[in-house]
């Protein structure tokens, strides 16, 4: 399975990528939601999008506005992976169209758990 | 007093930031003993919330201090040189988380604003310090500090001293 990290940190695109790749996942990186876009509008093809918030250019609500917007996207699950932890704003993420939420910090195992319940894991991790 | 934000809340978010995205151990960010020593070539990472209440979240420490945090959190060897970039991409995450979370503590919605890295931070008249901590992050010096921005018709009702 193949994964887009969509974050303007370097430092979380590494850690969340590593986590994702520990998982047995291959992981491509955008550093805001225009550029996720480019790359898949570019022929990516991916399984999992997780998402920052806040981002400059474009950010993660928009980003998931936009794939949502897209037919051809549709089997493309989307996790928000952000520090907006009010009830609110998770409440409009999902709204959205993401399907799961990941408050920072967070850690291996909260990524792992969050995959496991949108039925992301690798078979062998499941097993 | 009680204050927005409490200071055993800024301390719990501080402890799991450093625990879940550096350490994998809480019980390396403790409070500061004593006297806090005078940073050598001080380096600040922020974020400014904006909305019902305005304010920052601010973390201050040496730049070798900040270098050991790159390092950790880009998975670099002990004697690898922190660039500049490295460093504010680094730094400058954990003060966004820091300040996300602190974010979900205020009873209004508001906005946070990107992280931001320098040697000092601008200093915006009539904020108040809202909470200051002093901690040890491996042993090392590091300052987490909540300011309120408060309008100047306001001045003195947000709990902190005038900074």
């Amino acid at each position: 399975m193949r994964a887009l990290v969509i974050d303007d940190s370097r430092t979380m695109r590494r850690i969340v990528a590593g986590i994702l790749e520990g998982l047995g996942f291959e992981t491509e990186g955008a550093e805001h939601g225009r550029a996720a876009l480019d790359l898949l509008e570019g022929g990516l093809d991916v399984q999992l999008c997780c998402v920052d918030w806040n981002m400059p250019v474009m950010d993660g609500l928009e980003f998931v506005t936009e794939v949502r917007a897209r037919r051809d996207w549709r089997h493309i699950t989307m996790m928000m992976v952000t520090t907006e932890g009010e009830q609110g704003q998770i409440v409009r993420a999902l709204a959205a169209g993401a399907h799961e939420y990941l408050i920072k910090p967070f850690t291996p195992d909260a990524v792992r758990g969050k995959l496991d319940l949108l039925g992301l894991l690798p078979i062998e991790e499941l097993a | 007093m009680s204050t927005i934000v409490e200071h055993d809340q800024v301390f719990l978010i501080a402890q799991e930031v450093f625990a879940s995205m550096i350490d994998g151990d809480p019980g390396l960010l403790q409070p500061w003993t004593g006297d806090l020593p005078e940073f050598e070539e001080p380096i600040v990472a922020w974020v400014d919330l904006s909305g019902d209440w305005a304010g920052r979240a601010e973390l201050l420490t040496a730049t070798a201090t900040g270098h050991d945090l790159a390092r950790a959190l880009l998975a670099m060897e002990p004697d690898e040189v922190v660039t500049a970039l490295d460093l504010v991409d680094a730094f400058g995450e954990v003060a966004n988380v820091v300040g996300g979370n602190v974010k979900s503590l205020l009873p209004t919605q508001g906005k946070l604003g990107l992280p931001q890295v320098a040697p000092v931070a601008p200093v915006v008249p009539g904020a108040v310090v809202v909470q200051e901590l002093r901690l040890a992050w491996r042993g090392m010096p590091l300052v987490v500090t909540v300011l309120g921005f408060v309008p100047a018709d306001e001045e003195g009702t947000a709990g902190g001293d005038i900074r």
